[in-house]
């Protein structure tokens, strides 16, 4: 009787994912094998994926300068968060939290008022006298607006790791003679992996797809994967070769966390926030 | 080291915030450039509030989240339960099924999902609007549910089982045993499943962005669009707001949050009367998602009838809006017209309207593109035949704007504007020698600085008149010529732009760039500094803009009234007054404001005129071919 039930509470679900998470991607495959104009089955789209692995590889790159940039800011935050007292730790929890709630939109266009020519770093930068920087349009800009909007993305996986590790194995470290920074390579750091191989994947996969970061704080030079896409749907009129893009981008991240997994392996698993 | 913590821990508070920062002040700016704070004000505040399409949009993101948060909570609360209870090989099936759009980048989500609506809805169901306020939901739901699901699934694990087996032997039914027992468990997962979903659902702008039609769009589609045109400050005003919400809505829950942890102690020992409680709470809660449900299905569908809502897809800024004292156009309509509901939505080139309608899936009553391309879409069968009946004011279309190239016989268009295209150059920055032709958007000079068309058509053109070709060449090595042109022309650029030209060029962040004669005015308004050019002698873009109706348009009738109502030469008047584009109704020039009717940029001389030429249909394989050249240089 509880089998029974088991398949009847979970069939329409099973079915609903179905429809509408793994038939559309038999849809995404179908249109990139199809010509654009006749809707015949052609090779073609495929074949003009080669224009674009160069930006292929450049998003990867800026994605993990950005993903590796976010943990190397972001550990030592968490850990800060993890070793506070409990109201504390709530309310910088909420506080990380809180910009994720907020328009990425309207932040990111913040950023472009800040760091654009006439913007409101080069304005300070001009009136102490030091003069105008090329700030916006550059890969550091990219990179920036990366890191800013993920950033939380890394913090909080990092805390919820790190908050669980039990203190008496930090304890026992320093009594067996292991000083501050041992115990953190051997003990702490090890621990903290699967929050680290999490955080990793919860930056990466949402910047290597962005489109809106590089439109708005990056110039001609970078271009990006989700540009392309975007700009296939949304003005070129080429959804099949935007199909073909996308499964490539879905088949990288599929890679990507695949790996990550299999790092994370030996560990307790991943832990998503 | 400790000490390094706190300080790098508080730099990178600051840096999350700075920006947040910047938006809240701007909020109070008189200004409206997000860099110059120019003075306090309250009024974006009231602007926000008297702004009913925004608040329309608020509403429509609100009860697109809290639709799919209820639905979503509710059935992977119930899927939670069934696949919690299945052999473990089949339960790890489903829970990799769950991750797909977990681990899926957003982009892919959305495209596939907008794929899969399209193709479902109009090449096998024949649907005219695939992309409706139903599609958008599945699409929230399905990404809602995998929140609701990894957050309940791990509280079932960690039930001790033996509890709903002793509520059963104590009498219970299973659905008894479930709503006392189980649920009461389960419920901070479903909390915080349901909160992540809203959240997520709330700020969702990548997915919506593939997946809605025109009709009916969320906050955040829209708050995209206007990121591109100079952004109004109530938007400011308008993430202040939020920001306090959600600020004092987190606040709360977390005071809540401390104070149930303390007081748990005390509640222990009342521990009779807990399940009583519990379970009075859990069947108020469960009846309050099921009447927020079924009241919210109820309003979607009890919309109001009588009214006719008429989709109009046009030019960003490309009518009075109300703003520096102008005619608020469409609410002029919907008063003389009560029984029309205008819902307004833009493009920023024709490229992006034809694809927008060629994807399919949408509707659109009304759209105003560009000679070229209504040959186009008259030629692809994509534009119904007007029926003047019901434009009596066509009368007041001077002559020379009937019986174009593009539509001959007069059946599918209504002439709105015309214009030439020229350069627009700052004349603080630029050398007036310099001011040459179109070679100025290749000075390396002003590398950095110059602007450069986003669209292909524009952007072939310019390097058509540079090298001396015929502007509708067929000519494939002609046409890669101009790519190669363009491809030189890319380390001067400083971006491809559209509508995002005005904010850039007002506030001098560029120098140059090349738009349309009338855009080209009202940045001249606003910025003394610019000066327009208009290169006569290597020749340049005449174009006319006319209204068409789409064969995917539902209330033809109520768009032939629009039209009619924006040929009344008092509306056009003001209407031009505005958007500053030259006018085809001769009749409209005694309503405008006489310096405007008499400005050389906008109505240059008959002599001037002569060296312009017209953009005309290009073949479906050319027009593909030039479209894949300039993705090529853009993205190359």
């Amino acid at each position: 009787m509880k089998k029974n039930n088991s398949i009847l509470l979970s069939t329409p679900y099973i079915l609903w994912m179905l429809a509408f998470t793994l038939i559309p991607l038999g849809v995404v495959a179908y249109y990139a094998l199809t010509d654009p104009a006749t809707g015949a089955f052609t090779l073609g789209n495929l074949k003009d994926l080669n224009l674009y692995w160069g930006v292929l590889w450049e998003s990867i790159l800026y994605s993990l300068i950005s993903a590796f940039i976010c943990l190397l800011l972001g550990y030592p935050v968490a850990y800060y968060i993890a070793h506070q007292g409990v109201v504390a730790q709530k309310i910088l929890y909420m506080l990380v939290m809180l910009p994720m709630c907020m328009s990425f939109l309207l932040r990111t266009l913040a950023w472009v008022g800040l760091l654009q020519d006439t913007g409101i770093i080069n304005s300070i930068l001009d009136a102490v006298g030091i003069g105008r920087m090329q700030l916006i349009r550059t890969p550091g800009a990219v990179v920036l607006g990366m890191v800013y909007n993920y950033l939380p993305y890394m913090i909080l996986p990092l805390y919820s790791t790190i908050v669980k590790i039990n203190p008496r194995l930090i304890e026992a470290a320093e009594d067996l003679g292991c000083n501050t920074f041992q115990v953190f390579r051997r003990v702490t750091l090890p621990l903290s992996v699967p929050g680290i191989l999490s955080g990793i994947t919860m930056v990466f996969v949402p910047a290597v797809s962005t489109f809106y970061i590089s439109q708005k704080l990056g110039g001609t030079d970078t271009v990006l994967i989700g540009d392309v896409i975007e700009r296939q749907f949304k003005q070129g009129n080429n959804p099949n070769l935007g199909a073909a893009l996308s499964l490539v981008l879905m088949i990288l991240v599929f890679v990507c966390t695949g790996i990550m997994n299999r790092f994370g392996a030996d560990e307790e698993g991943g832990v998503i926030a | 080291m400790k000490k390094a913590n706190r300080i790098l821990t508080i730099v990178m508070f600051i840096f999350l915030y700075i920006p947040m920062a910047v938006l809240i002040v701007a909020s109070f700016n008189t200004g409206k450039d997000i860099a110059h704070f120019e003075g306090f004000t309250l009024h974006r505040y009231v602007e926000l509030f008297q702004d009913e399409h925004l608040l329309q949009l608020l509403r429509n993101s609100l009860v697109i989240s809290i639709l799919s948060t209820a639905t979503a909570t509710a059935f992977g609360t119930i899927a939670a339960v069934g696949i919690h209870n299945l052999k473990p090989k089949m339960r790890k099936v489903v829970m990799s099924l769950t991750n797909i759009p977990m681990t899926n980048p957003d982009i892919v989500t959305g495209v596939s999902l907008s794929l899969l609506f399209v193709f479902v809805g109009t090449k096998m169901l024949g649907q005219r609007d695939a992309l409706t306020f139903w599609t958008l939901l599945i699409a929230h739901i399905t990404f809602n549910l995998p929140y609701v699901i990894l957050n309940v699934m791990p509280k079932l694990q960690q039930m001790d089982n033996s509890l709903q087996d002793a509520a059963m032997d104590l009498g219970c039914t299973p659905m008894q045993a479930f709503f006392k027992v189980t649920l009461h468990e389960i419920m901070p997962g479903i909390v915080s499943g349901a909160i992540m979903a809203f959240t997520m659902s709330l700020d969702d702008f990548v997915i919506s962005y593939f997946v809605s039609g025109l009709d009916f769009v969320t906050l955040p589609v829209e708050i995209y669009s206007y990121t591109k045109k100079p952004i109004q400050p109530k938007i400011y005003a308008m993430f202040t707001l939020l920001f306090l919400l959600i600020f004092v809505l987190m606040v709360t829950m977390n005071l809540l949050q401390i104070r149930a942890d303390r007081t748990k102690g005390v509640r222990r020992a009342k521990a009779d009367s807990r399940t009583m409680r519990t379970f009075k709470r859990v069947a108020a809660g469960a009846a309050a998602l099921l009447l927020a449900l079924v009241s919210g299905y109820l309003i979607i569908f009890a919309r109001p009838q009588e009214t006719v809502t008429l989709n109009v897809y046009n030019w960003g800024q490309y009518i009075a809006d109300g703003s520096d004292d102008s005619m608020e156009v469409i609410k002029e309509f919907e008063a003389r017209y009560p029984h029309i509901k205008v819902n307004y939505s833009t493009y920023d080139s024709n490229e992006i309207m034809y694809s927008k309608l060629a994807n399919g899936g949408i509707t659109v009553d009304l759209i105003i593109p560009s000679d070229y391309m209504i040959a186009r879409l008259i030629q692809e069968d994509m534009l119904l035949k007007l029926d003047f009946d019901n434009i009596p004011n066509y009368q007041y279309i001077d002559e020379n704007f009937k019986n174009t190239s593009y539509d001959p016989e007069n059946e599918y268009s209504v002439p709105y504007t015309w214009g030439t295209v020229g350069i627009l150059y700052n004349t603080k920055y630029v050398d007036e020698a310099d001011v040459t032709g179109w070679e100025l958007l290749w000075n390396e000079k002003y590398s950095g600085k110059t602007l450069m068309f986003g669209n292909s058509r524009d952007a072939f053109g310019i390097a058509q008149y540079l090298l001396g070709y015929d502007v509708n060449t067929t000519d494939r090595e002609e046409l890669q010529r101009c790519a190669d042109k363009l491809r030189q022309q890319k380390p001067v650029l400083q971006q491809y732009v559209m509508d995002e030209i005005f904010a850039t060029m007002q506030n001098e962040e560029a120098w140059i760039a090349p738009y349309y004669a009338g855009d080209c005015l009202t940045m001249m308004e606003e910025n003394e500094n610019l000066a327009f050019y208009l290169p006569e002698d290597q020749g340049f873009n005449l174009f006319i803009d006319a209204m068409c109706i789409p064969t995917c348009a539902k209330e033809k009738e109520a768009a032939e009234t629009f039209i009619n109502f924006l040929c009344d030469p008092e509306i056009a008047g003001a209407n031009m007054d505005w958007i500053c584009y030259g006018t085809p109704l001769s009749a409209a020039k005694e309503f405008m404001d006489p310096d405007m009717v008499n400005d050389p940029v906008t109505y240059p001389d008959d002599a001037v005129l002569a060296n312009g030429t017209s953009y005309a249909y290009l073949p479906e394989e050319i027009s593909r071919y030039v479209e894949g050249l300039f993705m090529e240089v853009r993205n190359g």
